[in-house]
């Protein structure tokens, strides 16, 4: 199964190109066209409860569609929003994703969804996240673009740009600066990661958009 | 001595210069004093770290991730498992025990801070929420008592054409031309010069009284017809005046709008007040001011009508005959429902009547009966 992201950075899509029996899972809402000898089975995403839980508490489908293909085909999926998409891949370990960044995986990632702990709610990476391990590559998006970095110790990001961590990664919220400085810069609440891993960062937050879309509307 | 060997495995994961990508999920296991991991996958690749060489470090996303470092933080190799700690332990001798110990104490004050911290910030919102609602509430206060006295006449006005009310006397009426006499008596000493008091005679047989703000008041020919003297109807006149005078209705329409009026005073929107004031005064006016209210109405009657050279004790008269007619006055829509506690009333005239100044009161040359017998 050959998998391309294309138009990066800003409208990214993928373009799955099958091969006879490659199968490959996909958000609910992704599929923007395929051919037409591919398969599409809805099945739930995790489980019925598990399902209507990621629905309600994370923002991600109920169902997820999964493609399948018994001879060569092509699917193209994309993300709701602007931004770049990127591919990595599980051997074995683990990762967390925030909800809606998820857009596919192949069949050997399994997902479930957990809550993220108040901290993160509080920095405004979400109450809830996405785990995603097992074996396989899996593919997840951002509003904007994309960038990751291996962290040693400790690191600031801005609320609301935390696309997906490593488990081996801990969350905290920090303000920007003192009381003061965080109530009057406009930086407020940080997001303070510490430990050993990788983190995927998105450029733009969907708070900032909707702070400016405010600004314009009035 | 043989070293021990872990009977259990665990599942974790591996950080590596060496693994494409740099990391692997990884079967770990303890033998021989030494952490090993297994990548998963093919080709599964093997590291170990002595435990005597053991960094040990606690954190991840879930606070529970014990970590095994090399000295130089090449080789990471980390596992999550509830048993693992204890098996690392046990397996080093109890070494890394007393490290763990400390990392979970660190944990656990880290914690604490942050729930420290949750508290105060959900207190501090809590408490500006309370002051910016009660501060509110003070602006929109002083800015009510800020307004033109013409505001009163409106809502006042605007609520008595809204109230429902019996036959309207005419003006020539004798009884409507008493108490226009009385109320051009008394409006020379009103606290508001320019404020047009505009008194109407209403047919009702309940004995009552009451003022609309900005000087619209009310007497029900019930009153009149119950009155012993012109006086009595004097002193209810001079407290119903009073009532407009200190804007006691202005008063009662900002605290039951609240937060309503606080908005629309700092918007601007005088006629949406104005209108919702009338709103109020014609439901909330006729149940009562407070007692605060009626004992300052009492006070400041008491003052116009010694100003005006009539005796203040027909109003305290008033008072005590309504009250002993109290037993046979079966409705809440007597002047004494609306004006209770009349005990400590009559007490408070009587007292503040003797700090007024000394002069001799002239009776009211006004032909009481001949209003009476014309109801
Ligand atoms: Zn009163």
């Amino acid at each position: 199964m050959q998998v391309d992201i294309r138009n990066r950075p800003s409208f990214a899509n993928l373009r799955v190109q099958f091969q006879p029996g490659d199968r490959i899972i996909a958000e609910a809402g992704a599929m923007a066209t395929m051919s037409s000898n591919i398969e599409m089975k809805t099945r739930f995403n995790g489980g019925f409860f598990g399902g209507i839980a990621r629905r309600f508490l994370g923002n991600e489908s109920i169902f997820v569609n999964e493609f399948s293909a018994s001879s060569p085909g092509e699917l193209v999926l994309t993300q709701p929003f602007p931004g770049d998409m990127i591919c990595t891949e599980l051997k074995g370990n683990t990762l967390f994703l925030q909800p809606g960044a998820f857009i596919a995986c192949e069949p050997g990632v399994r997902m479930s969804l957990g809550l993220a702990g108040l901290r993160s709610w509080i920095a405004g990476e979400g109450l809830f996240r996405l785990k995603l391990s097992g074996n396989g590559r899996l593919w997840f998006g951002a509003y904007g673009a994309i960038f990751d970095r291996e962290i040693t110790g400790e690191h600031i990001v801005d609320s609301g740009h935390l696309v997906a961590y490593e488990p081996t990664i801990s969350i905290n919220v920090a303000m920007a600066g003192g009381i003061f400085t965080s109530f009057f810069s406009g930086e407020g609440l940080v997001t303070r990661v510490r430990g050993q891993g990788k983190i995927y960062m998105q450029s733009r937050s969907f708070d900032g958009l909707a702070a400016w879309t405010n600004s314009h509307l009035m | 001595m043989a070293m021990p060997t872990s009977r259990e495995s665990f599942q974790g994961g591996v950080f590596h210069a060496s693994i494409p990508g740099g990391r692997s999920g990884a079967t770990l296991s303890i033998a021989r004093g030494e952490l090993i991991a297994d990548t998963i996958g093919e080709p599964s690749m093997r590291f170990s770290i002595p435990l005597n060489q053991c960094q040990i470090d606690l954190g991840g996303a879930s606070g529970r991730m014990v970590f095994c470092r090399t000295k130089d933080g090449s080789l990471t190799i980390f596992c999550e498992e509830r048993n693992f700690a204890k098996e690392l332990d046990f397996q080093s001798g109890g070494a890394l025990a007393a490290p763990l110990k400390q990392l979970k104490k660190g944990l656990a004050a880290d914690a604490n801070r942050f729930r420290f911290w949750l508290a105060i910030s959900a207190l501090a919102c809590a408490l500006l929420l309370f002051v910016g609602y009660f501060g509110v509430l003070w602006t929109a206060k002083t800015a009510i008592r800020a307004l033109p006295v013409s505001v009163d006449e409106k809502i006042g006005s605007m609520a008595f054409s809204g109230m429902e009310m019996g036959r309207k006397l005419d003006a020539n009426h004798p009884a409507s031309r008493l108490v226009q006499e009385i109320v051009d008596k008394l409006k020379p000493h009103a606290a508001i010069p320019d404020l047009k008091f505009k008194v109407t005679v209403v047919e009702d047989a309940d004995i009552n009284a009451f003022a609309l703000p900005g000087g619209q008041i009310v007497v029900f020919t019930g009153l009149i017809k119950e009155a012993k003297s012109a006086e009595q109807i004097a002193g209810v006149l001079a407290h119903e005046m009073s009532h407009a005078t200190l804007r006691h209705g202005i008063e009662r329409v900002s605290q039951s709008l609240g937060i309503v009026a606080a908005i629309q005073i700092m918007v601007g929107d005088v006629g949406g007040l104005v209108a919702l004031g009338a709103q109020v005064a014609q439901t909330s006016i006729l149940t009562s001011y407070s007692r605060a209210s009626e004992t300052e109405a009492d006070l400041e009657g008491a003052r116009m009508l010694n100003a005006a050279k009539i005796d203040p004790k027909a109003m305290a008269d008033f008072f005590e005959m309504l009250k002993e007619k109290m037993g046979d006055l079966p409705d809440a829509m007597a002047w004494i429902s609306t004006h209770p506690q009349h005990e400590t009333r009559v007490q408070n005239i009587q007292n503040h009547e003797k700090k007024l100044p000394v002069i001799q009161y002239e009776p009211l040359l006004l032909d009481l009966k001949a209003a009476q017998d014309a109801l």
